[in-house]
């Protein structure tokens, strides 16, 4: 622990040498709220525990955790938007309550883009198709042709209606023109132990918390969501590559309400891309399965206007 | 053999110095946050699980598991001194449990507690020992059709515990059932009844309703003086053991609680409130003592807590040998192990045995130490009762707002709290018992939740239910403790029509 915190140290201190244009700012002169828009435990409230900690090291001031799980993250995005826009409180954003709920819910207080300041983009969890050994199939042309002899009859689950694993397999559904039976559970959990358990044949899930059933084999992974194969499913074909237009990234990033200074804005990136950059955080996404792809803040912003713009017409196929 | 190879690889990892002082350290604080009225195990290892960083991956597992149990241990307190249940589980202990108190035998309640959790945590322990893998490939065998049943089980038994009468009981039940289904619809993803409130969507919060139903309607009814102070009564504060004759009774209803929790832990999500309500319902029709169940029985307190904590160390199962967490709670241990760069799952028990039986084995000491722990601090506890009303409410009313914002950060769950503080005090002056609207509403949507999966599944064929022999056995079970319940009943009915007669 001694060794972390002098190697965090160690960068901060050279972070200050590199940049003297910090020098402006004296945030954070207080405690830093982290929201996140799950309950504690989940992987993306890891991310967040993480990296608040490194932040706490190289920025000398406390980032908390807190949890405001609930209504697909809006709960935490709307209480966001109320707070001052001074860096003192920030969000660990990501897809769904920035590109999917404001669709969803016509009634959702805040404009994904104009009333936040997405400032550092963080990585980017796949989703997966995968079927169960009893499905007889392995690779996804075996799942199409089962399910277009039988339209109907092979069940597919998704961790809610409205969830991305929804979305894309109504997408997938569309594009294979194949009909599939969807079973709609309350998280991943429950889907994962029924999966297993040989209720529902195949599930549209995020790829990392599947890989140790993967390599038990009671997993069979069909296709990734990707633009290019994963490195830790090498051998499994990304959609696009089979030959059907389906991309899905759950991003995370950092936001805050619009209108933080400059300033704060350019100290957090460079402290979260410092922090990104150690060694131990890069081995901890690895194992986390979260696929990370340097941006810049402006870089970022334009990528979560063109997610709001790709997920618009596929959530709403999905929620007809 | 392998099995004391098993314990001996557990015993090397448990029993180390550090580990040892982190079971400990995490039975002490687990019990003194669950005291906390609103602070159940779920926010008290949220609270720990930063601490966890810093730790061994078995050690940091060991502390939160000591917590986790330690905070269910801590939540029987608050049931049975203050009639404020930390979860829907100890809901069942306050049934005789406060009556227990408030004859000025909350010394000899909380003893009991601490025996039975830790008879019944030993005997989840060996089933863990000796079943742990194949209870896992059991626990897949349990699909919607049989979920769905065990939860029907399960509600019947939540009426059927009720003092008041099995009427009440089902009308507290329906009630809780109705107050479920407000939110998110799992299958169609709108919202109902949530008169477009944001906050409403995924449904009024546990938490929130078990402490206004419970908590802040115990300090209005003691207000009002409705139920007899025993504040003022003199507490014999060393009385604590169960007379003979009670450590009689409470043996076989100690085993039937271990057994009935063993069982329903390793059932992911529903284990431990289903196995206090079944195994209390259960005791209810089986015990010769039936008649004091409700008015401060020993055997009342005995079972729940029996099987509350067998099944709280067999929900590790589910969650070990699969990796795949049960409960939320069981999803911060699990977080507790990623954070490490432990992936959680099947092959947990394989790539880090010493890891998983080093855990069981910590369970061993864990409980021990709680138990040490605790019967010393009962006399402590007691003298609770002894803080005059106006200093102890407020600052329970305190604990509560307190407890909930800390879970939620959200103001409008106080509010909310608030009112649901009122809602039963109002139900509690027509003598409508709060714990059988708490299970209806913990359990009423999983119930829904399974029926229209399986329903879904059969493409809209209800024989499912009758057809599955497990589905078809538990559905059998819920009409046979019907019908037995409904006996009694008219024997009731006739004895009084010819009481009427003669007199």
């Amino acid at each position: 622990m001694q060794r972390r915190t002098l190697l965090a140290t160690t960068v901060a201190a050279l972070a200050t040498l590199s940049m003297p244009v910090l020098a402006d700012t004296n945030w954070p002169e207080r405690p830093v709220r982290i929201l996140v828009s799950f309950p504690p435990g989940g992987s993306s409230d890891l991310v967040a525990r993480l990296l608040g900690e490194k932040l706490s090291a190289s920025l000398g001031q406390q980032f908390v955790v807190e949890n405001k799980p609930g209504a697909a993250g809006t709960v935490a995005a709307s209480a966001l938007k109320e707070a001052e826009s001074d860096g003192y409180t920030l969000m660990l954003s990501n897809l769904t309550p920035f590109n999917v709920a404001p669709i969803r819910f016509p009634d959702t207080p805040y404009d994904a883009i104009a009333d936040f300041d997405h400032i550092t983009y963080v990585g980017t969890v796949h989703l997966g198709l995968f079927a169960a050994p009893s499905m007889g199939v392995s690779d996804l042309a075996g799942l199409i042709d089962a399910a277009k002899a039988d339209p109907g009859a092979y069940e597919y689950g998704s961790s809610g209606v409205g969830s991305w694993g929804h979305i894309i397999a109504e997408q997938f559904q569309n594009v294979s023109d194949t009909e599939l039976f969807h079973i709609p559970y309350k998280g991943s959990g429950p889907m994962r132990l029924d999966f297993r358990g040989g209720v529902v044949p195949s599930i549209f899930d995020a790829v990392p918390q599947n890989l140790p059933a993967v390599e038990e084999g009671t997993a069979i992974p069909l296709a990734v969501t990707a633009t290019e194969r994963l490195s830790s499913l090498p051998d499994v074909p990304t959609f696009t590559e089979l030959g059907y237009d389906i991309v899905a990234e759950n991003w995370l990033g950092f936001s805050a309400p619009v209108g933080v200074p400059e300033d704060i804005k350019t100290k957090l990136d460079s402290a979260l891309t410092d922090a990104m950059a150690l060694p131990e955080v890069k081995a901890q996404f690895d194992t986390w399965g979260l696929v990370r792809a340097p941006k810049t803040s402006e870089a970022f912003s334009e990528y979560v206007s063109a997610q709001l713009d790709q997920w618009t017409p596929m959530v709403k196929a999905a929620m007809e | 053999m392998e099995m004391f190879a098993n314990l001996s690889l557990g015993l090397a990892t448990a029993a180390t110095m550090t580990n040892l002082t982190y079971c400990f350290v995490g039975v002490f604080l687990g019990t003194f946050i669950g005291v906390l009225p609103g602070v159940g195990p779920l926010a008290a290892v949220a609270m720990l699980l930063p601490i966890s960083f810093y730790l061994e991956p078995s050690t940091a597992l060991v502390m939160l598991a000591g917590v986790y149990y330690g905070a269910e241990y801590g939540g029987s307190i608050a049931s049975i001194l203050l009639n404020i249940p930390g979860t829907p589980s100890s809901s069942v202990t306050c049934i005789d449990g406060y009556p227990m108190a408030q004859q000025g035998r909350a010394g000899v309640a909380l003893f009991a507690t601490s025996v039975a959790s830790f008879f019944g945590a030993i005997f989840g322990v060996i089933v863990m020992v000796l079943l742990s893998p194949r209870l896992a490939e059991f626990a897949l065998l349990f699909q919607p059709a049989e979920y769905f049943s065990v939860m029907v089980l399960g509600l019947i038994a939540a009426s059927i515990v009720s003092s008041s009468g099995v009427l009440r009981g089902l009308m507290m039940v329906c009630l809780g059932i109705l107050l479920g289904t407000i939110g998110v619809d799992v299958n169609s993803g709108d919202t109902r009844f949530t008169g477009g409130i944001a906050e409403l969507r995924d449904g009024v919060s546990l938490v929130v309703v078990a402490m206004g139903l419970f908590g802040i309607s115990e300090v209005m009814i003691s207000l009002r003086g409705a139920t007899q102070s025993y504040a003022g009564q003199t507490l014999r504060g060393r009385d604590i053991y169960p007379s003979w004759g009670e450590w009689r009774r409470s043996f076989l209803p100690a085993l039937r609680g271990s057994t009935i929790g063993a069982f329903f832990g390793t059932l992911p999500g529903t284990g431990q409130t289903v196995a206090s309500f079944v195994g209390y319902a259960l005791e209810k029709r089986v015990s010769r003592n039936k008649d004091n169940f409700g008015k401060g029985a020993i055997e009342g307190v005995v079972v729940p807590e029996a099987a509350n904590n067998a099944a709280a160390q067999t929900a590790f199962i589910p969650t070990l040998t699969l990796g795949i967490p049960g409960s939320t709670t069981m999803a911060l241990m699990l977080g507790a192990l990623m954070i490490h760069g432990i992936t959680p799952g099947p092959r947990l028990i394989s790539d880090h045995p010493d890891l998983f039986w080093g855990l069981v084995v910590s369970f061993l000491f864990g409980n021990l130490f709680l138990l040490v722990l605790n019967i010393p601090l009962i006399g402590l506890w007691v003298r609770l009762l002894r803080v005059p009303h106006y200093y102890l409410y407020p600052t329970v009313i305190m604990m509560i707002c307190v407890g909930v914002y800390g879970i939620s950060n959200s103001l409008t769950d106080v509010w909310a709290t608030l009112a649901f503080g009122v809602i039963g005090y109002v139900l509690r002056l027509f003598r409508f018992e709060p714990a059988p609207m708490l299970i209806g509403f913990v359990l009423g949507p999983m119930m829904e939740e399974y029926f229209r999966r399986a329903m879904l599944l059969s493409r809209g064929d209800p024989l499912v239910f009758l057809e599955r022999p497990g589905s078809a056995a538990l559905l059998g079970i819920g009409v046979l403790v019907l019908c037995a319940t409904a006996f009694p009943v008219k024997k009731i009915l006739t004895n009084l029509i010819a009481r009427k007669g003669t007199a």
